[in-house]
């Protein structure tokens, strides 16, 4: 198995910044980023909630390999600075020892590209995985055109590839104004950005600048309904609110337009860090679970640092990329120190003038802002709105905790269980309800439903959503095809020794 | 305070423990259920579903057939869905020496009088859409099937509720206090119990929590690995063991496999134990896409471990001891789930009667009194030393 001294997953500001400053170190680094991602998982909305806004151009790999790489200029320079770059590589799994796991030789990574997967050592590594479209369910969100504004992101600046005429942006943050920026830029129409608050909350030059260009800025306002023929957004059902977020009746007003891009918020993508058993911890400010980590930008196990939106998003990062950068720098520098390619003077003089830079959070709670969202959408859309699309799950099955919409089942007792009922028992388990309703189990691998859950399960719970346990991540945390996952570099001993259910075959496991 | 009274504490809210609560509920006892954790918080909540006549172990055949028929109307015994299909249990043959051993298993069923059928490649293809050309025969067991794990689990747990079954969740057992040869007092973080009958049914800590009461129950836990991939349209509602695997497609559409090396794991009494996955679940995506290659290209979505106990024979431990004599010890050596609703009838007439009315003579603890509290290591079943 191939081996590296420092493996940096995520090729963004952070990734690039941290593989440059190691690389320039000496030390031999790899960055993988598994853009350009094949068309195939971008339909199951993953990474990025996509909503099956993208044009037919995503299928072709080597015209989107040329795209993303001609607008990422850190790419062209971390390769001369000798990083082995490896791109369309995704990173399906991390693993380690623990106390109930002890098999493995070191601790190891899972790629893959289209067509096969490998295992991968590191001894130090860089998660710069950054974050993903928080997904908040409205009427006809689970039509085409419901997209996320990192997928709409990702689809205008690294592919040139969104399939869109007209858009409708949620949220007045800078994420949700940026989103409507680079919308008008490539040319796509933007009617309107919609807020629940009674002001915009984003950058007021840039808000003003939109309006300029015709964009209405609907403040106090939510999505009711979006509105399709044949599974297609073609317009949206705006509605104001008033300060509980209850609709204001009589306030319709139709805009015509094929796509929703909600820019609410985005999550920062931990799935690595959990599988490693980083520590996490709730931070409001910075967009849910963060990895715990110290200035260096190490987290709690030893050999892994995190950089950029992962380490905790807030809206301030949407306008200057130098924050994300600057991080990776930080953990470029402390991982090379780790590994005793520069010394610790040299470390330290490095780090403390990168420190200097490091800028604050904004002091907004994310997942309050959410919960408003959350009540004002559910307040004006109803409560038949299928929170996972996938698993068609609505908010009143979630609340009711009924069995799965295809059996069919119809309580024949008097005690129908639900969330209030199992919240009698015990404390929520997040888990636990995905379990027994299906949200969160569908092939998005919960993207689309985690924070909506939490929000409801939190406030169904009477629970702060703080200390909602986070929904496990399990590997692989990519879709990936039976025949990609297959090893290639399968032992024969694990070939031939391979146990059918405790037979005692292995002389190892016994 | 005075410790509350029960005529029943059962420690562990898995599979074997509801069941034996909802039983002995049902027959109008006053039943405590603790668990450190929630209701199928492990291997009862996250295992492969699998419900056979466990034709592999003759011992256990009786409780298999038993549990196999109280499947079929357990949907509305309890009154919640399990997810139960009873569309049969296929085991294929890749190899001449598979071959032979289901040849071998056949006659096993054969002399118990179970359904068996041997069926030809041809068969397994019209039976199995998508199944490798590879197989050289199988055994058909209509009898078997699969349900859905924690939909099973929470159904006995809120069955049980629905009778008057009190559940505490989050909460470890603390101490057992053995008086004049009976437990009198389950001691627990949500106060003291004082029952007539303890069932101790804690999976993994099975053997811990004994100690607490100074029985030495050797079992030895072990984490096992399980795939699952995004949902397929509906090709095969039947159970299926082949390649080294064993799993089905779940009435989602989603197919559950697993299988390999299982991996051998110390717990503690009062915490839930880790339960990561390996690069093994590659492997085990191999040997799925090569027992199924017409679906190679279905994406596996999630895979999870779990951690399960096992017996030095392989076999489940169902028995009433003779001291504590009101101490119940049930483990079912990672075989819980499918003989789940036999185990709780049989362990509420071990209660209410004093024995069984399906023989489970051999499933007694007493065949271990030679193992000492060394035998684990005498076995070679202790976690391998970390390497980090």
């Amino acid at each position: 198995m191939e081996s590296r001294p420092l493996v940096v997953v995520g090729a963004g500001a952070a990734g690039t910044a941290a593989a440059i400053e190691a690389a320039e170190a000496g030390v031999p680094v790899t960055l993988v980023d598994e853009n350009p991602i094949p068309a195939t998982l971008a339909g199951l909305n993953v990474p990025q909630f996509f909503g099956q806004r993208f044009a037919r151009d995503l299928q072709d790999q080597p015209r989107m390999l040329e795209r993303m790489t001609a607008v990422n200029e850190a790419l062209a320079k971390a390769r001369v600075a000798g990083v082995d770059v490896q791109l369309g590589t995704c990173v399906w799994g991390a693993f380690r020892n623990s106390d109930t796991s002890r098999v493995l030789d070191g601790p190891q990574l899972g790629l893959a590209d289209r067509d096969r997967s490998w295992m991968i050592k590191y001894d130090r590594l860089i998660v710069a995985t950054g974050a993903r479209d928080l997904g908040l369910a409205f009427g006809g969100w689970n039509q085409a055109g419901a997209m996320g504004a990192n997928g709409a992101h990702s689809l205008l600046h690294h592919y040139q590839a969104l399939a869109s005429r007209r858009m409708v942006v949620l949220g007045s943050g800078n994420l949700g104004l940026n989103s409507a920026r680079l919308a008008l830029k490539a040319g796509i129409d933007v009617a309107a950005v919609v807020e629940v608050s009674s002001s915009v909350r984003g950058d007021a030059t840039l808000s003003a600048a939109l309006q300029g260009k015709g964009v209405e800025v609907c403040t106090s306002h939510a999505l009711k309904q979006a509105v399709g023929r044949d599974g297609e957004i073609e317009s949206v059902v705006l509605i104001e609110i008033d300060g509980s977020c209850a609709p204001v009746a009589g306030t319709e007003r139709v805009f015509a337009a094929d796509t929703v891009c909600l820019a609410i918020g985005l999550v920062p993508n931990v799935e690595l860090l959990s599988l490693l058993g980083c520590a996490l911890a709730f931070e409001p400010e910075l967009g849910g679970y963060v990895p715990v980590r110290d200035d260096r930008m190490r987290t709690s196990v030893d050999d892994v640092f995190v950089a950029g939106d992962v380490a905790g998003f807030h809206d301030a990062m949407v306008l200057d990329s130098e924050i994300a950068r600057n991080q990776g720098r930080l953990a470029g520098v402390a991982a090379a120190e780790s590994l005793g390619a520069i010394d610790s003077a040299e470390a330290a003089a490095r780090l403390r003038e990168l420190q200097a830079t490091d800028a604050d959070a904004d002091p907004t709670d994310a997942p309050s802002r959410w919960m408003q969202w959350l009540q004002a959408l559910l307040n004006t859309g109803g409560s038949d709105v299928f929170v996972c699309p996938c698993e068609e799950v609505t908010y009143a099955d979630l609340v009711d905790l009924r069995p799965p919409r295809f059996l069919n089942w119809e309580a024949n007792r008097g005690s129908r269980p639900s969330l209030k009922a199992l919240v009698r028992d015990a404390p929520v388990n997040p888990d636990q309800v995905k379990r027994l309703t299906r949200a969160g189990m569908g092939h998005c691998q919960g993207r689309l439903c985690r924070e909506q859950v939490a929000l409801l399960l939190a406030d169904a719970s009477g629970m702060d959503i703080a200390d909602m346990p986070v929904m496990s991540y399990r590997p692989p945390v990519r879709p990936l095809p039976l025949r990609v996952m297959w090893p290639h570099d399968e032992s024969e001993q694990v070939r031939s020794e391979w146990a059918k259910w405790f037979s005692p075959t292995s002389p190892v496991l016994g | 305070m005075p410790p509350t009274s029960a005529d029943v504490v059962v420690i562990g809210a898995g599979v074997s423990g509801l069941s034996s609560a909802y039983f002995l509920a049902r027959a109008g006892r006053d039943v405590v259920v603790v668990d450190k954790g929630i209701v199928g918080g492990e291997a009862s909540g996250r295992n492969g579903g699998m419900v056979s006549e466990r034709v592999d172990e003759p011992l256990l055949i009786p409780m298999a057939v038993e549990a196999t028929e109280l499947w079929t109307t357990l949907d509305e015994e309890l009154g919640y869905p399990t997810e139960f299909t009873q569309e049969g249990r296929l085991q294929v043959a890749v190899t001449e020496s598979e071959m032979g051993d289901l040849l071998a298993e056949r006659d096993v069923a054969l002399r118990h009088g179970i359904d068996v059928a041997l069926v030809e490649p041809s068969e397994i293809r019209d039976m199995i859409p998508g199944i490798t050309e590879r197989t050289l025969g199988g055994l058909f067991f209509p009898n078997g099937g699969h349900a859905n794990t924690q939909l099973t689990v929470q159904a006995y747990a809120w069955a049980l509720q629905d009778l008057g079954g009190r559940l505490y969740q989050n909460t470890t057992v603390t101490g057992l206090r053995v008086v004049d040869g009976r437990v009198s007092v389950v001691e627990t973080t949500a106060g003291d119990f004082a029952p007539e009958i303890v069932i101790g049914a804690a999976g993994p800590q099975t053997g811990l929590l004994a100690d607490l009461a100074d029985v030495h129950v050797p079992v030895a836990p072990a984490r096992v690995e399980i795939l699952a991939t995004a949902p397929v349209e509906q090709r095969f509602p039947i159970a299926l063991v082949g390649n080294g695997l064993y799993g089905h497609q779940a009435v989602r559409g989603n197919l559950i496999f697993g299988g390999g090396a299982h991996e051998w794991a110390d717990v503690e009494l009062t915490a839930s134990p880790g339960k990561p996955n390996t690069p093994l679940i590659r492997n085990i995506a191999r040997r799925l896409a090569e027992l199924l290659p017409g679906m190679a290209d279905v994406p596996v979505i999630r895979s999870w471990a779990g951690v399960v106990e096992q017996a030095p024979d392989y076999r489940p431990i169902i028995d009433i001891l003779d001291y504590p004599s009101n101490y119940v010890v049930v483990t079912a050596s990672a075989h819980g789930f499918g003989i789940s609703p036999a185990t709780g009838k049989v362990v509420s007439e071990l209660v209410l009667h004093g024995e069984a009315s399906i023989d489970i003579s051999g499933l007694g603890l007493s065949r271990f009194a030679d193992y000492g509290p060394d035998w684990r290591e005498q076995r070679g079943w202790t976690p391998a030393p970390l390497r980090f």
